[in-house]
């Protein structure tokens, strides 16, 4: 990855289990130094003036790379992108010299308010060019590839007329960004919807995946249909682990992030599922490469 | 076919409102019985998520409220007001005017005040980074001409003035339980919210002092400052507002006013 700022170096994001950061776990890092490969921040949170966030960051990415997961981007919006908001992200970029920087495949705004979740795509011809477009703009002001993470939904547009993983590596390819695969989004999708995992799994090429998230997720009950919902506010569930192991048994191991958002536990609790990724990696037998997207 | 701006705005409509979404929206969902239930995923999780972000500004309304009518309230303020800012870090500014007005909350005629309080405590977490003025460069003050000096406090000041005990029942509703009863006959209070170096700092203040303050804010020299808190309260005392406050962090810069008659 080419470099646009000299005054540091951008470490890159290792094929390790990585961990989301989260404010009530930085003085546990700080202090126990966990062996946890990097971390995962959504820059939105750093986008204060100062204050103990970014000092804590600033810490904190002294000993770990760092990945910067955008949300407020909102890609697939009619409206156009934000400059100031990109120019905060940028900042940020230049700041922290992170390794990898995603976003969604999704939308926060249809108006001028936010709506701070990420909404679902309607999948046509013309919401692709749209978030193409978009993709572009954003590789472009940052002078970065990005990565684009696939969604978690839980509703179909009727006038969708591409298959949503169809879509998503369409953007990526058109944009010439890469891919992030969260695979317990197309677990949750898959199963909201449907659609068949493996052929989900099968349409990605996997040599565009630079990073995979895994998350928890609950389940809600919907007149007899079981909606699953993408809350990371739990541990990984197995059948998700078992899709991870086959997927990087097949295709090697990968940056892969451990995200809890929510009923955020205690640190050893969260650094346990951290380790638990990492031997996933380690039989996998791909270890410690560094990712070079 | 619907353009996309028309599909995402009557989807925005139908987050925000706290009717059930149109059938027109509906009818834009794929059929399978549960366009409404799957719809009202989103349409939860926009007052919940958002709530959640003004849960985390407001503790102590939350905890005086409690946590069935704070999540009420909470939905009815992010229908009104949603998030205009891409980060969450500042949402919720309108939040102690809007509780302000709710009818059913004129019994608790503090609340608003200590909102206030509690957005100027977050507004100061994420304040610019300044390094307050250090011993050395006080005890470089000329013994001369002090009136005509302009003392800035700390950018991440907020002055809060109020009718009722704020600081105590903020206070109050820092710890795990809440013992104290606080009568309201206590009077007004004035507070300063600073952070001049990690930490948050809540200090209540004498009004003089809360006057100067917001003074030299304002850019006015000592002297002037000075005029405005004796007005505003004829104990105040100059000397002893020095001694507290002169190397506690609320000043970042000093400078000599040029003489302008």
């Amino acid at each position: 990855m080419k470099e646009t700022s000299s005054n540091s170096v951008a470490a890159p994001v290792p094929r390790r289990a990585g961990a989301g950061l989260k404010p009530k776990h930085y003085q546990a890092i700080i202090e126990q130094q966990p062996d946890i490969g990097w971390f995962e921040v959504h820059p939105e949170n750093y986008m204060g003036r100062g204050g103990p966030p970014l000092s804590y960051l600033e810490r904190i990415r002294m000993d770990y790379p760092l990945s910067l997961h955008s949300v407020g981007t909102s890609l697939g919006s009619h409206l156009p992108l934000d400059i100031t908001h990109l120019k905060n992200l940028k900042a940020l970029v230049e700041r922290f010299q992170p390794g990898l920087v995603s976003e969604h495949l999704s939308w926060s705004h249809g108006y001028e308010w936010y709506t701070h979740d990420l909404m679902p795509l309607i999948y046509t011809e013309e919401s692709l060019k749209l978030i193409v477009e978009h993709i572009d703009q954003v590789q472009e002001f940052l002078g970065r590839t990005i990565l684009i993470e696939n969604p978690s939904s839980y509703l179909q547009f009727r006038q969708s007329e591409i298959p949503e993983q169809i879509f998503y590596v369409e953007a990526a390819r058109r944009s010439g960004a890469g891919l992030l695969l969260d695979i317990n989004n197309v677990f949750v999708s898959c199963s909201n919807h449907g659609w068949s995992v493996a052929e989900y799994i099968a349409a990605v090429p996997h040599e565009m995946v630079a990073e995979i998230h895994l998350a928890g997720h609950s389940i809600q009950d919907l007149q007899g249909t079981r909606l699953r919902i993408d809350d990371h506010g739990s541990p990984v569930c197995a059948e998700v682990w078992q899709l991870y192991q086959s997927y990087i048994e097949a295709n090697g191991a990968l940056p892969t992030l451990i995200e809890w958002d929510s009923n955020i536990p205690e640190f050893p609790e969260l650094y346990a599922e951290v380790r638990f990724a990492e031997e996933f990696i380690y039989r996998a037998g791909e270890s410690r490469h560094e990712a070079t997207l | 076919m619907k353009p996309l701006s028309e599909l995402q705005q009557m989807f925005c409509d139908g987050l925000r409102s706290a009717a059930p979404p149109s059938p027109v929206l509906l009818n834009e969902i794929v059929d399978d019985g549960l366009q409404l239930e799957r719809f009202n995923v989103y349409r939860n999780n926009f007052v919940v998520l958002n709530g959640d972000a003004l849960a985390d500004m407001y503790p102590v309304i939350k905890r005086l409220l409690g946590a069935e009518a704070f999540r009420l309230l909470a939905t009815a303020y992010v229908r009104d007001f949603p998030p205009m800012d891409r980060a969450l870090l500042l949402y919720g500014e309108r939040f102690a005017d809007f509780l302000a007005a709710v009818p059913e909350l004129s019994g608790l005629p503090y609340l608003a005040d200590v909102a206030r309080l509690e957005y100027a405590w977050t507004a100061a977490y994420h304040a610019d980074d300044v390094v307050s003025l250090g011993q050395h460069q006080i005890a470089a003050l000329p013994p001369d001409g002090f009136e005509n000096l302009s003392l800035r406090p700390h950018p991440s000041m907020h002055c809060i003035s109020s009718d009722y005990p704020i600081y105590s029942i903020w206070l109050a509703n820092q710890g795990e339980q809440m013992e104290e009863t606080i009568s309201l006959d206590e009077g007004g209070s004035q507070v300063v919210v600073i952070r001049p170096k990690v930490e948050v700092e809540v200090r209540e203040v004498f009004p003089g002092s809360l006057a100067l303050l917001q003074s030299l804010a304002s850019g006015e020299t000592i002297g002037a400052a000075y005029a405005q808190a004796v007005e505003m309260d004829a104990e105040f005392d100059l000397q002893a507002f020095f001694a507290r406050h002169l190397f506690d962090g609320t000043f970042c810069e000093l400078q000599n006013q040029p003489v302008t008659d």
